[in-house]
């Protein structure tokens, strides 16, 4: 068991190229962090860094107080849940996940119990044991995977787009899976996800990267009710939130490029006037009324999902989606009422893109 | 391949035939040839059909010689060009297989170089620098041995490249998983590596086998005392003769028993063959 602290980690490679800025966040011990962004935003060049995979140009990082900047893998006390699993191809499921603890020199009938223990709790079949990889199914190669990080032992899981090659509904039930384990094993995770539905339901703390810079660090549920940034704003949420472009007309009030005006709550006063702001609707968020109400939506697809339906269109010159549960009956005609309460509205500088 | 398809399969079929039999006749002649007296191949009147000579000739060749013309027997031969095919064969893989690992998994100095030092030498074969081998070999005292017949022949850029290309298709994850799993660089050679290049080891242990069954130039070169000849120069060693008639019955019996050892390994390793095409893990 043990921490994890990273300091103004950097990476710059060797042609000039810098994929982490400086990058700074400590899980603690026994919590489970997800590192999510966008393909090439360098989640997985931090996570091969924390393993030792990849070097490190600058910055310390810390697992359980220990400096490992210098140390191999295998001294860094981790495991690691490979994205394509990794596993080793000509040997059994058994000798896969023993193969670590053979090298480490595990006496033979520890190497037993543990593999026992691990094939236990990730409920694989003791006949699978002595099968190859490839006779395994996608969510069995993901097992095993996972029992090889398993039977380490080691202070520090990490999890490298683990879900990624599965399909729909095996990634649902994984997902719970590795969640559960955790909670069993109570070991420190680092998850790297480009997912954000994977990020919201498994973090105790998510960290959202962008071009190598973090951009916000926090509970899921505190990045998804207060986005420090437009990019968080954007990222976390499916569907994602809507952004209605204007100005800051007074403390509580932001006048839309079509000249319509919606209120928000008040707070801003020390905004200046006029400052050009995005405000940021989630789709759940936005009521749906009559089109006399409100400002005026012009539907142009509506998406029946069966918990609800997702209505696109057009407010205020934007595009604009709004969600709205199964029984709620819309409005004739093609234009709808929508009202955005003024809590439901985030307010962020149009230029320096941080919420206000 | 629709339509005609019954003509197409015939004439497919006739080639085909024809190919085999163009290939094929020439050998069947060799062993029949070899089931019959000296006499009656003298004569000019080989039959189509196997003699009674089968067990006298093979014996003589295998166990008494050709008193007149080579002073080896070919079970000699036999057993030199075997010690040297697998020599060579082993040889070239192990050195091959081990450069391959250094040029794809470690970054030393000068790496490109090496790299394309070992692929110029692609360019020059054992004929092309025959002299200088054979001076380094004389001036080592290898001649007329063993170490002589091999050594020279055993660097291989062909393979280097051949493993190279198959290193690079190894997933860099397994490598990583390696690492994690505290697995040293050999220990990740002889664990992970090398059972999974199984198949393209058995591959290209048969064509390195045959290649160095078959070398001519080099022993004929290297070897000049009776008992280091190789099977392939003992052929034409009985073929060629002065003051007397070729024994063609045991040059046959010699010939056939020459193609033996190849054809037993293409055999054998068939079966790893066929598994390496099936199966498809990596």
């Amino acid at each position: 068991m043990a921490d994890v602290q990273l300091a103004d980690v950097k990476k710059t490679y060797p042609g000039g190229f810098t994929a982490i800025h400086g990058v700074s966040f400590a899980v603690p011990d026994g919590g489970f962090c997800v590192l999510v962004g966008p393909s090439g935003c360098g989640k997985s060049t931090l996570l091969r860094m924390i393993a030792g995979l990849e070097t490190i140009s600058a910055g310390d990082i810390r697992i359980g107080e220990r400096l490992v900047n210098q140390l191999e893998p295998t001294e860094r006390d981790i495991a690691m849940v490979f994205q394509n699993y990794a596993l080793y191809p000509h040997m059994s499921v058994y000798d896969n996940m023993a193969y670590g603890l053979r090298n480490l020199k595990t006496p033979k009938h520890e190497i037993e119990s543990r593999v026992g223990e691990a094939a236990q709790i990730l409920e694989l079949d003791t006949a699978l044991l002595s099968r190859k990889p490839r006779q395994l199914s996608g969510g069995q190669r993901q097992r095993v995977a996972m029992g090889r990080a398993i039977v380490r032992k080691p202070k520090v899981f990490l999890f490298d787009e683990p879900l990624s090659n599965l399909d729909a509904k095996l990634r649902v039930q994984m997902r719970i899976e590795i969640r559960r384990l955790q909670r069993r094993l109570q070991t420190t995770t680092i998850y790297v996800t480009h997912d954000q539905v994977e990020a919201m339901t498994l973090a105790d703390m998510l960290v959202v990267l962008n071009a190598g810079r973090t951009e916000q660090i926090g509970a899921p549920l505190e990045l998804y009710e207060r986005p420090a940034t437009l990019f968080v704003a954007g990222f976390l949420g499916s569907p994602p939130m809507n952004f209605l472009k204007g100005m800051l007309e007074s403390p509580n009030t932001v006048r839309l490029d079509d000249g319509t005006a919606i209120a928000c709550e008040a707070g801003y006063a020390a905004v200046q006037r006029g400052t050009r702001v995005v405000a940021g609707v989630r789709p759940e968020r936005a009521l749906v009324g009559p089109a006399s109400e409100g400002l005026v939506m012009k539907i142009d697809l509506i998406e029946e999902l069966g918990v609800g339906r997702l209505l696109h269109g057009q407010l205020a010159g934007a595009p604009m989606t709004v969600a709205i549960g199964p029984d709620q009956q819309l409005p004739g005609g093609e234009a709808i009422g929508i009202v955005i309460p003024a809590d439901a509205v985030h307010l962020f500088d149009a230029e320096s893109r941080k919420r206000l | 391949m629709i339509e005609n398809r019954r003509f197409g399969n015939l004439s497919a079929h006739l080639v085909l035939i024809v190919g085999v039999v163009i290939v094929a006749f020439p050998v069947y002649l060799a062993v029949i040839a070899s089931t019959h007296s000296a006499d009656t191949i003298a004569n000019g009147q080989l039959s189509l059909l196997p003699g009674g000579e089968f067990v006298e000739n093979y014996r003589r060749a295998l166990f008494i010689g050709t008193s007149r013309t080579t002073r080896a027997l070919v079970a000699t031969m036999l057993f030199n060009s075997f010690v040297m095919a697998m020599a060579i064969a082993l040889g070239k893989i192990a050195i091959s297989l081990l450069s391959a690992f250094a040029i794809v998994y470690f970054r030393f100095p000068f790496r490109k170089v090496a790299f394309w030092a070992i692929f110029l030498t692609l360019m020059v074969p054992v004929e092309v620098r025959i002299y200088p081998t054979y001076a380094i070999a004389a001036n080592l005292n290898l001649l007329d041995t063993y170490t002589g017949l091999a050594l020279p022949l055993i660097a291989s850029a062909t393979a280097t490249l051949l493993f190279r290309q198959f290193f690079m298709t190894v997933p860099e994850e397994l490598t990583e998983a390696a690492q994690i799993d505290a697995a040293g660089p050999m220990r990740f050679f002889r664990d992970i590596l090398l059972p999974l290049s199984r198949t393209n080891l058995a591959a290209l242990f048969v064509i390195l086998f045959i290649y160095g069954w078959n070398q001519y130039l080099w022993p004929l070169l290297i070897t000049t005392r009776d008992d280091m000849t190789t099977i392939v120069i003992g052929i034409k060693k009985i073929v060629a003769t002065h003051d007397a008639l070729t024994e063609w019955q045991l040059a046959m019996a010699t010939a056939v028993l020459a193609m033996l050892p190849p054809v037993a390994v293409v055999i054998f390793m068939q079966k790893l063959f066929v598994k390496g095409l099936i199966e498809t893990e990596k």
